[in-house]
């Protein structure tokens, strides 16, 4: 039996933990995964970040990074992902972009991995996706929310509220599961103040 | 190619282990095929138990829109025509970006070489762990898994061959 070992709030051992990045790059299987989960919980305050961006109209700029702190006010939804155009993550951004309105209304989404920029422009030119992707090749926002998998990112969703507090999370959100995404809209909604 | 997994090592004594909390079994090759029960596409529910440890099973998790079950599936079309006499080849369209109607019109003009069915429930999703369309799991006749992979590059042949040896 693989086992999925979560850890809680083990933060001094993220960064030196692999752990599971199952899309990219599938390992062969050992008798065990262990998946060490920290980063903030619920209530804490988010960890702020800046990054560079892209879209699908193209790269960003420079001297405006998407900042967390700059959002404080809105709700704002965390999508970490192993990779572009990998199966997984295809199904996870494409189905955001699906239910885009209904689901994000309101907030503001990003995705993030470890890809380059000019991979996101084509990665959200393919698939249409009506928000922004940042670019983390050191993980450095990863290890903040207990997203940093081996070279990867670790398939994780946070909502932070209005008042920069984790509001939700899923720490191995499952993106071929239907009933995720409904647990997710559900969270935002809860955020917003509309459910 | 195998499906993904490691152990994260760093358990730093009986301190962290006892502190650990166990999440999700995941069922990997060896385990017990999770018996779940779907739909098809016309929203009739499905059990997979009729033939899960009755016969070998050919299962693979798919989309209309996943380019590597498109790339598998003349591996897929192969493995049906030498052992779709002795295996059910069954492929559950995971429903995420994938509307009943819209898979309907794609299977008919695809004819894909498996029975389809949609679990938009996310029963087998959940139950067999599944992180990526594309994921193909082998059951042996007596219910156990004997494969499992990701991707549009899978053999099947020996593995097919052995869990229908004898039959």
């Amino acid at each position: 039996m693989r086992a999925r070992i979560i850890l809680g709030s083990l933060a001094a051992l993220a960064a030196a933990s692999p752990a599971l990045a199952q899309d990219p790059a599938p390992a062969p299987m050992g008798p065990a995964t262990a998946i060490v989960v920290s980063g903030p919980e619920v209530g804490v305050a988010a960890p702020d970040f800046t990054a560079p961006w892209a879209d699908k109209a193209g790269i960003g700029s420079g001297e405006e990074p998407f900042s967390l702190k700059a959002l404080k006010g809105q709700v704002v939804v965390l999508a970490f992902y192993p990779r572009d155009f990998t199966s997984g993550c295809t199904a996870e951004m494409r189905t955001f972009a699906d239910r885009y309105d209904a689901m994000f209304g309101g907030a503001v989404l990003v995705g993030i991995s470890v890809d380059s920029l000019e991979t996101h422009v084509r990665f959200a030119e393919s698939l249409g996706l009506p928000f922004k992707l940042l670019s983390d090749p050191k993980q450095r926002i990863a290890a903040k929310y207990g997203a940093k998998g081996d070279g990867y990112n670790r398939r994780v969703v946070y909502v932070i509220g209005k008042d920069g507090k984790v509001a939700w999370r899923e720490m191995q959100f499952n993106a071929t599961d239907p009933k995720g995404y409904d647990r997710l809209q559900a969270a935002i909604a809860s955020a917003r103040g509309t459910s | 190619m195998a499906r993904g997994g490691r152990i994260a090592g760093l358990l730093l004594g009986a301190s962290l282990c006892s502190a650990a909390a166990l999440g999700a079994q995941a069922p990997g090759v060896g385990d017990a095929a999770p018996v779940v029960s779907v739909h098809d596409l016309d929203g009739q529910p499905v059990d997979l138990g009729q033939w899960i440890g009755k016969t070998p099973v050919f299962l693979e998790f798919w989309a209309t829109w996943c380019t590597s079950c498109q790339a598998l599936e003349p591996a897929v079309r192969a493995a049906r025509e030498a052992y779709g006499a002795k295996v059910e080849f069954i492929g559950i369209n995971i429903t995420v970006g994938d509307p009943r109607d819209s898979v309907r019109a794609w299977v008919a003009r695809h004819d894909p070489p498996y029975r389809v069915l949609y679990d938009d429930e996310g029963e087998s999703q959940r139950a067999y762990d599944v992180a990526a369309t594309s994921y193909v799991v082998i059951i042996d006749r007596a219910g156990k898994i004997v494969y499992t992979g990701t991707g549009g590059s899978q053999s099947f042949g020996t593995v097919l061959g052995r869990v229908t040896a004898n039959q």
